[in-house]
């Protein structure tokens, strides 16, 4: 079927398909939003501008083609939203502009109008960023424009310019390098291809079923994909702060909980102050929200203000993504009086120091050094009503510190510098002290415990009088390597006897993930024997790089 | 010194002209933006379109507790909505700042200071 010419009645179809097309596909388009800001709501913005638009041509009673689109600019100003809507605006502006005389379009008045409409486009803007809806839209018009020279089929041009506006949008990765990270074709010009394929639709056309079309699920699946990304990315820079995805449709002035009225402001400041990622979008009846927040119930008390919930949904983003993201699982724990936090890797460690009464660990240690933000997560959930923390490594102390400053939870800092000096600070603690007589108890025990590590030299060194070469083994006290040598048991021998003096009583071996039980009980027997006045203990550390873990207190 | 962060290395101060030109960036990526104009619209000449070196001209930062508080002095294309473009720039801004800097970013306060018409209208 062909078309020669459009009147109002093609062109009213034509506007009423592209909203619909778009419509239909305003989810998808949301999912492929990465640029300018990735806040997943270009399909939505576009949406808007276009059914702005199209009521706008809608309620029009003319029946000339050129005040139709002069009708459907001045709507897509009005209802212009985001940045794709307000170019789509400008897109259709300079469309509007050049056909305004127009009672009826020919196939090549409609081509030179999507030309004129890019060149609108273009000029409203400093410096246009190619590989967004512009580059979309110039490739409509230049195939429109191309295809016009030859053919008075309007079918036949507006399918021009749909497979034009496709073309270009398959190379937007390779212009904006923003969108070839992420993998998606730019989200604006996505949405301008499904206006332009209501378009072609509307003129009778139809678009091949081999071609693609994303259906539902795969909407979906792209959609929790992006979804996905957007939040590991949080999980890599930033522990997600608001772990759940609410979304409500409120019915505005049903059944509401108060007698204020509706202000989308206040309404969008308020929820933008419990949380992230916002979207508000309202008429006079619904309002629709979806945010990342923390407190999906306050989200859900404030929407009931001002009607009814037709629609809630809570998802737990970081149960969602556990499987993705090596982390934690948060869990709410009910109320304690004391938290104690302890940074230690290895299993073995974390059990013991869970047994010696440390309510969260904090994976960490000599080569991973928590950050300030761990930290201050891990006092925040802890739920207690006042924390004490064993930073464990020298490193970390004055994270722990600057930790212990931001949080509203009173917090105290044991400067614990070993694993041997934080499990010694344990056994001083004491459940019914206040906060500044555990910190001082504790910060006093540490004294008591000398701390020796044994491990491999990673290369050639001198220090002092001693000469290590590469994958000896050496022996740290306190820090400071006192030994080295090839023997375990000359060097731990060699070490306990840098550590000991006439106080000492008890020694402690933790077996790292590189150590043997068997080993660690000839080191013992070996001390015992050197030192008969000591008695030894062995624990499995399982931590990892030092495969002996010598403590004497 | 505008932000300073403190790490456990050292400090990193950000002077206010680096805010301003990533703050102009943000604004002229956006479209509707014709141009960033001047703060001081006399002494500087009415409605001169700032060069890109010259953005500090047109960006005021201000720091509080809450955050960094920024004002931007933008001139449109005539026929877009302004309102909307302020708004994008506002958002296209806040979230550049606070990516680039990982500064948070309080207020993001637009000055329209004129209209360019462009030919043909």
């Amino acid at each position: 079927m062909s078309v020669n010419v459009i009147t109002n009645n093609e062109f009213k179809d034509m506007i009423r398909m592209g909203s619909h097309r778009l419509g239909q596909n305003a989810k998808f388009v949301n999912s492929l939003n990465v640029f300018p800001v990735p806040d997943g709501d270009t399909g939505t913005n576009m949406n808007l501008t276009f059914q702005s638009g199209y009521q706008s041509v809608n309620e029009s009673t003319s029946t000339h083609v050129g005040e139709l689109a002069q009708s459907l600019s001045k709507g897509l100003l009005m209802g212009a939203r985001g940045n794709s809507g307000v170019i789509t605006s400008q897109i259709f502006r300079g469309f509007g502009k050049n056909i305004e005389s127009k009672e009826t379009l020919t196939a090549q008045e409609l081509a030179a109008a999507l030309v004129a409409g890019v060149q609108t486009a273009y000029k409203a803007v400093m410096k246009p960023v190619e590989g967004t809806i512009l580059t979309v839209a110039r490739g409509a018009s230049e195939a429109a424009a191309n295809v016009a020279k030859s053919s008075d089929d309007i079918t036949q041009v507006m399918l021009a310019a749909v497979n034009g506006a496709r073309k270009a949008l398959a190379t937007t990765p390779d212009l904006l390098p923003v969108l070839k990270e992420v993998g998606v074709v730019d989200s604006g010009g996505q949405g301008l291809v499904f206006i332009y394929e209501g378009f072609f639709e509307a003129l009778g056309g139809n678009l091949e079923a081999s071609e693609y079309q994303p259906d539902e699920t795969e909407m979906d699946e792209m959609l929790n994909a992006v979804h996905h990304q957007a939040v590991q990315n949080q999980f890599s820079n930033d522990d997600i702060q608001n772990g759940f995805c609410t979304e409500m449709m409120v019915t505005l002035g049903v059944n509401a909980t108060s007698n204020d009225t509706f202000n989308y402001d206040d309404f969008r400041n308020y929820l933008d102050g419990i949380g992230d990622s916002l979207l508000v979008v309202a008429d006079d009846e619904v309002v629709k929200v979806h945010v990342h927040t923390q407190h999906p119930q306050k989200v859900f008390t404030y929407g009931r203000r001002y009607g009814e919930l037709a629609k809630i949904k809570i998802d737990n983003m970081r149960i969602q993504h556990e499987t993705i993201v090596e982390d934690q699982p948060v869990k709410e724990q009910p109320q304690i009086d004391y938290g104690i936090i302890a940074v230690a890797s290895g299993t073995g460690l974390e059990k013991l120091f869970q047994s010696l009464g440390v309510t969260t660990i904090i994976s960490g240690g000599q080569t991973m050094n928590p950050s300030t933000k761990d930290i201050v997560t891990a006092i925040e959930q802890s739920n207690a009503k006042r924390v004490l923390i064993l930073p464990n490594n020298g490193n970390i102390i004055m994270a722990a510190k600057q930790a212990g400053q931001v949080v509203d939870i009173p917090t105290a800092i044991i400067p614990s510098k070993s694993i041997a000096q934080g499990m010694t600070a344990l056994l001083s603690f004491d459940m019914n002290a206040d906060l500044e007589q555990n910190e001082a108890n504790m910060t006093d025990a540490l004294s008591t415990v000398k701390s020796g590590q044994i491990t491999t030299a990673v290369r050639d060194t001198e220090i002092g009088n001693l000469k290590i070469n590469k994958d000896d083994l050496i022996g740290l006290v306190d820090g400071d390597i006192v030994v080295s040598g090839q023997d375990l048991l000359q060097v731990s021998q060699e070490m306990v006897a840098k550590m000991v003096d006439e106080d000492s009583e008890i020694v402690t071996i933790l077996i790292g993930a590189d150590g043997s039980q068997e080993m660690a009980e000839n080191i013992s027997q070996n001390i015992v024997t050197a030192f008969p006045d000591l008695e030894t203990e062995i624990h499995n550390g399982d931590q990892p790089i030092y495969p002996y873990l010598i403590s004497v207190e | 010194m505008a932000v300073s962060i403190q790490t456990k290395y050292g400090n990193v101060d950000i002077s206010n002209e680096v805010i301003a030109t990533i703050v102009g960036c943000a604004a002229t990526d956006i479209y509707g933006i014709v141009g960033m104009a001047s703060k001081n619209q006399l002494r500087d000449g009415f409605n001169t379109i700032l060069k890109r070196e010259n953005f500090a001209k047109g960006v005021v930062v201000r720091q509080t507790e809450s955050g960094t508080i920024v004002d931007v002095y933008i001139i449109v294309g005539y026929g877009v909505k302004i309102s909307e473009v302020c708004r994008n720039v506002q958002s296209k801004v806040k979230y550049n700042l606070e990516t680039l800097l990982g500064a948070p970013t309080a207020h993001v306060n637009v000055y329209v200071q004129g209209v360019k018409i462009l030919e043909e209208d």
